[in-house]
This record gives C-alpha cells, sequence and structure tokens, in this order.
C-alpha cells in the first residue's frame, strides 16, 4: 500500500489520469469540508513507489470532486462548496484557466463524458444538473430531475414528503440535494443522477426537457448518494445510500416498470457496509467487480454474482456467507469518501481518500 | 458549514437507528378499517342472512366512511383479499357477488383465503404483501364469517380413512375444545384464573360499549326486514368469576376446565381494512390511520394448538427488531382463556395490555373476520405512535401475529 497525507485537508474525491500511470488528482477541503479552503492536489507516484505531490491549488471553499479533462492531460475540473466547478492547468500555477457559475448552492460532483469528450456535466445541492463545455462559460443546458410523480396517471402529481416527523425536517433540507451526476460510458447521450430524495433519474440529452427523464426510487425513501454505470453491461448500474446497501439494477427492468409507476426491484442488493455508501465504482476491468466507500471507513471490492444472468431473485449477494465481498480496506481512520481504480497496468490498483487526510493506493485483488 | 454538518449528519444517524415508526413512501399504510356488530350465532340478529348479504351490506356502509376521491374511483382499489373459514370453497364466488353488488367494478380481482381462525389477518397479509413487492398499490383485506348459517359437522370435511389412522395426521382432528383441554392441563391454567380472565373480557366489553367505544369501528348492518343491528350481541352485564364457576365443563365432564362460559362465543360477522402505499395515500390525501409492519404465522403441534400466539409473537418481532415491553397494546384472540392466558403468562406480557376493549370471549369470534375485527379494534386503542399486535391461534397447530403502529 502507498499512503500520502494532505497535510490539514480531508479528501473528498480522487481520479486516475487518463494520460499518465502514475498521476493522481485529489479533492480536499479545510477542517472536513465543512468550513474554510479547498485544496486539489496532484500527487504522482514515482520510480520508487513514492508519493510526491507535483502540483496544487487552493480555493476559497472546499472541494468535493474531481474529473480529469479526457481530452487535454494536464486539465483538471475541480466541483467546489461555492457553486462554482474550476478547470485547472496543471503546467500553470495558483488560478483556474475557466470558471463555470451557475449553481446556487455546493455543487457535490462534476464527471467528464468519455464518448464525446467535449462536455462535462455536474451537480448540486440546488437540485440541477449542468451540462458544460470547457469552451464556454455558460452551461449548454440544465437538467432538473421532477419530483416523483404519483402512482396513477389517473391522479394529479404531488410532491410526496419524507415523513412528516419533527426529527426527520432535517433531511428534507437534503432532499433536493444531487448528490452525483454521471454520462454514461456507453452512450453520449445519456446522464444519471442520484438524489436525497432517493430517487435516481435517467436523462437522455436527444430528448425534448419534458420527456427527457425517468426515474426510480433507489433506496426506501432514504438519501441515494452514489451512483455508477457498469462500464461492459450498459443496462447495468450500481447505487448506493443511507440505508447502507449498494443495489445493482438492470435499467431494461427499471425502464419497463417506471413506466407502469411500479417500484423496480433491484437485480442484486449488497448488504455489507455497516453505514451510509459514499462512492460505488465498478471495474474498468471486469464487468462484475465493484468498489464501493462508506462511512464506515472502509473501502470493500465486491463481485457481483447476479451477472451470471441465472439466479431470478432479487438477493443474489445475500446466498454468498461474505455477500460477495472480496477485499476490505480496512487502513483509513474516518469516513471515506473517494475512490478510484486505476486503469493502468495491473488490473485491480485503486487509489481512495478520506477525512483522515490520507491518499492511498492499494490492490484490490490481494489474498 | 452547519448545513454541511447536518447533512453528514443526516446520513450517519438514518442509518443508524431505523425504526418501526419511520414513515418511508413505500411503507404499506391503513387507511380505513372497520367492522359490523358481532351477532350471536344462530340465535342473533344475523341468524337468518347469509355472510355474502353481510358483505355487501357492510361494504356500502363502508365506501361511506372512505374519501370519494376513492369511493368513487373503486377501480383504484386493485385486489380484495377476503378470509373465510366455513363457507364452501371459503366463499370465493359468493364474495365476490357481494363484492361487484357493493360497486366494485369486475376488474378488481377477488381472491378467497382459509388459514382457520387468521383469515382476517392472512388477507390483510396477502395485501400488504401484494403492495410492498409493488403488484398492486390500494388493496382492501376483509374477513367474513356467518356461523350461524355455516357452523356444523361438516365444517371438518371429508378426512380419509389413511388420515385418521396417520398418528400425527389425526392430531388435526383433535377438537378444539380438547385441544384447550390440553393447554390447561399441561401448562397448569386452573379453572378458576379461567373465569376470572373471562369475567375480565366481559368487564372490559361492557365498559367500551357504555364508552362508546366503538362507535367509530362498527358500521351498522341493514337486515332484509328493515331492522338495523349496530351494537355487538356478546357482551353481557354482571357476569363475574363466581356466576362463571357454575358452569359444567363442556368437553371433559367433572376434571374439565373448559366451559361455555370461558371460551369465545360462535357469532357471525364482518371486518374490513383498506391498505395502500403511502406514496399513493399521501398524492390521494387519503388519511392514515396506521401501518403495517411486519406479519409472521408459525405451526405448533396440532393438539396444543392454542400456543400458537406464544410462538409467532416472538417471531414477527424478531422481524421488527422490537422486544415485548415496546408494544403497547396487544390484541390476542381469546378463543379459550386457558390458551389466551398460558401465552399471556409465557410472554410475561403485562394484563392490561391485553385486549383492553374485550376479547372474544365477550365479543364473538366470528372466525374467519377475527383477524380484520382486531386490527380494526387495535387501531382504536393505540395512540399516535404507539405499537400494537394482532395475534391468534390458528385450528390444526399454528400460530399468527402482526405488528401495526399507530399514526
Amino acid at each position: 500500500m502507498l499512503r500520502y497525507h494532505t497535510q490539514g485537508y480531508s479528501g473528498y474525491g480522487v481520479q486516475y489520469s487518463p494520460f499518465f500511470d502514475n498521476k493522481v488528482a485529489v479533492a480536499t477541503g479545510s477542517n472536513f469540508g465543512l468550513v474554510g479552503n479547498g485544496k486539489l492536489f496532484i500527487i504522482d507516484i514515482d520510480n520508487q513507489g513514492r508519493m510526491l505531490e507535483t502540483k496544487s491549488f487552493v480555493t476559497q471553499d472546499g472541494l468535493f470532486d474531481v474529473a480529469w479533462n479526457e481530452l487535454h492531460e494536464n486539465h483538471v475540473l475541480v466541483a467546489q462548496g461555492d457553486g462554482s466547478l474550476r478547470l485547472f492547468d496543471i503546467q500553470l500555477n495558483d488560478y483556474p484557466v475557466a470558471i463555470f457559475q451557475e449553481h446556487e448552492k455546493e455543487v457535490f460532483s462534476c464527471n467528464w463524458n468519455l464518448i464525446n469528450k467535449q462536455l462535462f456535466v455536474s451537480s448540486s445541492w440546488d437540485g440541477t444538473v449542468k451540462v458544460w463545455t470547457p469552451m464556454r462559460q455558460s452551461s449548454l443546458t440544465t437538467l432538473t430531475p421532477k419530483p416523483m410523480t404519483a402512482h396513477n396517471s389517473a391522479l394529479s402529481s404531488k410532491d410526496i414528503p419524507m415523513s412528516n416527523q419533527k426529527r426527520h425536517t432535517s433531511l428534507s433540507k437534503n432532499k433536493n440535494c444531487i448528490y452525483q451526476s454521471q454520462f454514461s460510458p456507453h452512450d453520449p447521450n445519456i446522464v444519471m443522477s442520484c438524489a436525497g430524495n432517493s430517487y435516481v433519474t435517467m436523462f437522455d440529452l436527444r430528448q425534448p426537457a419534458n420527456a427527457n427523464q425517468y426515474s426510480f426510487m433507489a433506496h426506501n425513501g432514504m438519501e441515494t448518494l452514489t451512483c455508477d454505470f457498469n462500464k461492459y453491461r450498459s443496462h447495468i448500474i450500481a447505487t448506493g445510500g443511507v440505508d447502507n446497501m449498494v443495489k445493482v439494477w438492470d435499467l431494461r427492468m427499471v425502464r419497463k416498470m417506471a413506466a407502469n409507476s411500479r417500484q423496480p426491484m433491484s437485480v442484486n442488493e449488497i448488504c455489507g457496509h455497516d453505514l451510509a455508501i459514499r462512492k460505488v465504482s465498478w471495474s474498468p476491468h471486469h464487468s462484475n467487480m465493484l468498489l464501493s466507500t462508506s462511512y464506515d471507513m472502509t473501502c470493500r471490492v465486491w463481485q457481483d454474482l447476479s451477472d451470471d444472468g441465472r439466479r431470478p431473485t432479487g438477493k443474489t449477494n445475500s446466498i454468498d456467507p461474505t455477500h460477495g465481498c472480496r477485499f476490505i480496506f480496512s487502513h483509513h481512520t474516518e469516513f471515506v469518501f473517494g475512490a478510484d481504480w486505476s486503469l493502468w497496468g495491473q488490473p485491480g490498483y485503486v487509489a481512495s481518500t478520506s477525512w483522515d487526510g490520507d491518499v492511498c493506493i492499494w490492490y484490490a485483488f490481494a489474498r | 458549514m452547519s448545513e454541511r454538518l447536518t447533512q453528514i449528519k443526516d446520513h450517519l444517524i438514518s442509518a443508524v437507528s431505523p425504526s418501526v415508526q419511520d414513515q418511508r413512501a413505500d411503507d404499506v399504510v391503513i387507511i380505513a378499517a372497520h367492522r359490523s356488530p358481532i351477532a350471536r350465532g344462530f340465535k342473533g340478529g344475523f341468524k337468518d342472512v347469509n355472510s355474502d348479504y353481510l358483505v355487501h351490506q357492510f361494504l356500502q356502509e363502508f365506501f361511506k366512511k372512505v374519501p370519494s376521491s376513492l369511493s368513487e374511483n373503486k377501480q383504484l382499489i386493485e385486489e380484495v383479499a377476503c378470509g373465510n373459514v366455513l363457507n364452501p370453497g371459503a366463499g370465493a364466488t359468493e364474495h365476490r357477488a357481494a363484492c361487484l353488488a357493493a360497486g366494485i367494478p369486475f376488474s378488481t380481482p377477488f381472491v378467497a383465503l382459509n388459514r382457520q381462525c387468521s383469515s382476517g389477518l392472512v388477507a390483510v397479509n396477502d395485501i400488504a404483501n401484494k403492495i410492498k413487492v409493488g403488484q398492486i398499490g390500494i388493496g382492501l383485506a376483509l374477513g367474513a364469517e356467518s356461523m350461524s348459517k355455516n357452523y356444523g359437522p361438516k365444517a371438518l370435511g371429508n378426512v380419509s380413512a389413511e388420515m385418521k389412522q396417520n398418528k400425527d395426521a389425526k392430531k388435526c382432528m383433535v377438537p378444539m375444545g380438547i385441544t384447550n383441554e390440553n393447554v390447561s392441563h399441561k401448562f397448569h391454567v386452573s379453572r378458576q384464573s379461567q373465569d376470572t380472565f373471562a369475567a375480565e373480557s366481559h368487564r372490559k366489553a361492557e365498559r367500551a360499549i357504555s364508552e362508546g367505544l366503538f362507535e367509530d369501528e362498527i358500521l351498522p348492518i341493514n337486515l332484509p326486514d328493515g331492522t338495523t343491528i349496530s351494537t355487538d350481541e356478546g357482551p353481557r352485564k354482571g357476569v363475574t368469576a363466581d356466576n362463571l364457576a357454575q358452569l359444567k365443563p363442556a368437553f371433559i365432564p367433572e376434571k374439565g376446565t373448559t366451559t361455555a362460559g370461558n371460551a369465545s362465543q360462535i357469532s357471525d360477522g364482518v371486518a374490513a381494512v383498506l391498505l395502500a402505499r403511502r406514496s399513493i395515500a399521501e398524492s390521494m390525501e387519503l388519511p392514515i390511520l396506521g401501518k403495517y409492519v411486519a406479519c409472521q404465522v408459525i405451526g405448533v403441534p396440532p393438539e396444543i394448538m392454542g400456543v400458537g400466539p406464544a410462538y409467532a409473537i416472538p417471531k414477527v418481532l424478531k422481524d421488527c427488531g422490537l422486544a415485548i415491553e415496546k408494544v403497547d397494546v396487544f390484541e390476542i384472540n381469546e378463543a379459550f382463556a386457558g390458551q389466551a392466558l398460558y401465552c399471556i403468562n409465557k410472554l410475561q406480557i403485562p394484563l392490561a395490555k391485553v385486549n383492553p376493549r374485550g376479547g372474544a370471549i365477550a365479543l364473538g369470534h366470528p372466525l374467519g373476520c377475527t383477524g380484520a375485527r382486531q386490527v380494526a379494534t387495535l387501531l382504536r386503542e393505540l395512540e399516535r405512535g404507539q405499537v400494537g399486535i394482532v395475534s391468534m391461534c390458528v385450528g390444526t397447530g399454528m400460530g399468527a401475529a402482526a405488528v401495526f403502529v399507530r399514526e
């Protein structure tokens, strides 16, 4: 395991460079990202296996996510707490080369389109998802997930409160928060988002605004904090939420059931973490390997046992004694927020970052 | 800063402490729960009408109690399940007919269920499960029984000689009264304590009637002769343990402890529970009476079938992570005072929490109706936020129990 400590900063997001096999970008915030500056670290791994900071940029507010530009090896984008997205050139010092300021509240995620590499997408606590291109200062389009629609088309549509209990009132504040949005790696026009109202929404940028989305409740009304497209099976996604569960969904079934206003069933439920899931990420090298990070201070690697297509139930990993868990990384000493698989070399290397300030690089299939 | 901190706190807290009182959009909630008055079998007000007549009359009254957004759009009810024990085929034909007569469209399917004395509760369970998996959004659970018309020797059905010779199988034919004698003898439940319990059931039911506590729960039934029945016929004034002690044992001469006074009455009645997914109930602005949490049924030896609740209740409580002490009211069916007392003592339930408005000894036990009747009673006994259990023993050796929360 390799380790780098970001003195005084807590990690929120990490991503391997798509151009260099030894470079990662890390988004962090001071004071656990609750208040104060943020800092973007560019960390290289040298031939001796040491992690060295080669560049850093201090920002005015905490940074919650990071995405490398898929077209330019020196450009890296960050999602900032003041509602802006900033594009930095790691050859330059101090200041960003572009600022994208439209979101009204914290930006929690940013993601670069892997096919149409001119585009990136961001999501914010203001309840919107925005699609951008680095060539323009203003966004190309703003996507707003609709509140859930009523079950029966004969009935008037109405926003359903999550709870009427007083002690849950603070929950409704997070309800609009869109924790993550992501472009499909299979279709450059498909965007997925997940929100505090528990809903995962799929957008199609080719459709007109009133018909461009369908959504489903992923975590029983509890907040859905993260989602990821499977890189090999284009209709498979994973989500993670406050119910401590990772769920795997087949979008073909979801779409069919959502069209009939039915609550879709997941094809797999992975119940192994002790606290909420903060990040899920499918392996770039396997169609059935999944990485998750959690408030329980661990990262876990799961084998999705539902991928053989033979088991009809929605709970396939529950038949495995270990729920399909293949590795537990337990070196972090605080909530783990970010993680990314390495695209490079031997499959199975992972970078993770946590509130403890550590950036760790570890091998997911060690025994 | 405080908003970001609160958000992180919400991620941690809502994960750590889920409770049965939590309200989620995919909960199964109860929109309405009512029952007919319970009439005495063979000589009471309903003795000349069939169970389908009762269902028809009752549903007409029931839909008057449901908001018009639903009662005028009955096609939104996507399933009717009706528990019944004694009608041939559990009343599959005549109760479907009664639903159609009451204005439920033919497009709403109907299923007749029979799990003996728990049939009414099993109907609730069946509808709730269908809502949980997304098969339906709104469903109606019924329980209906006319013991006047259908109780008798034929109730047992045809049992082959092979079953009667098999030592395990023949236990299913042990008369219910004898099963209670077995429980009372084996676990030392005295005649005196049974009579005291029975007298208490009458006292509680009488008090509930005189205080008008059943008014909201009971819907009147109009009879063909123009009369209307709107109160229970079972409870009697002035029943004491002493005068119950005068009665002769009904099943075992001399040594037996089960009498007509400390066993449930033969009765006729109907009850209904309307359930929906919470998201739908809220989008239609339907009133929410309570929440269905969980249900379990467990098998026990047929010859001591009365112990059922003592095993079913812990099983369902384990599912919801609750302890006995966290439950505020227990509706445990009083098939017989002996078996009910055994279950209460075994689980160490305070007597004050059991059947606060009387049980089947006073009110009567129209077999298929009872489970749904108990749900209607329970929800009115609970305060907002309190947890209640409906449980009963089941002939041929089972116990059933379900957990509800009042909202």
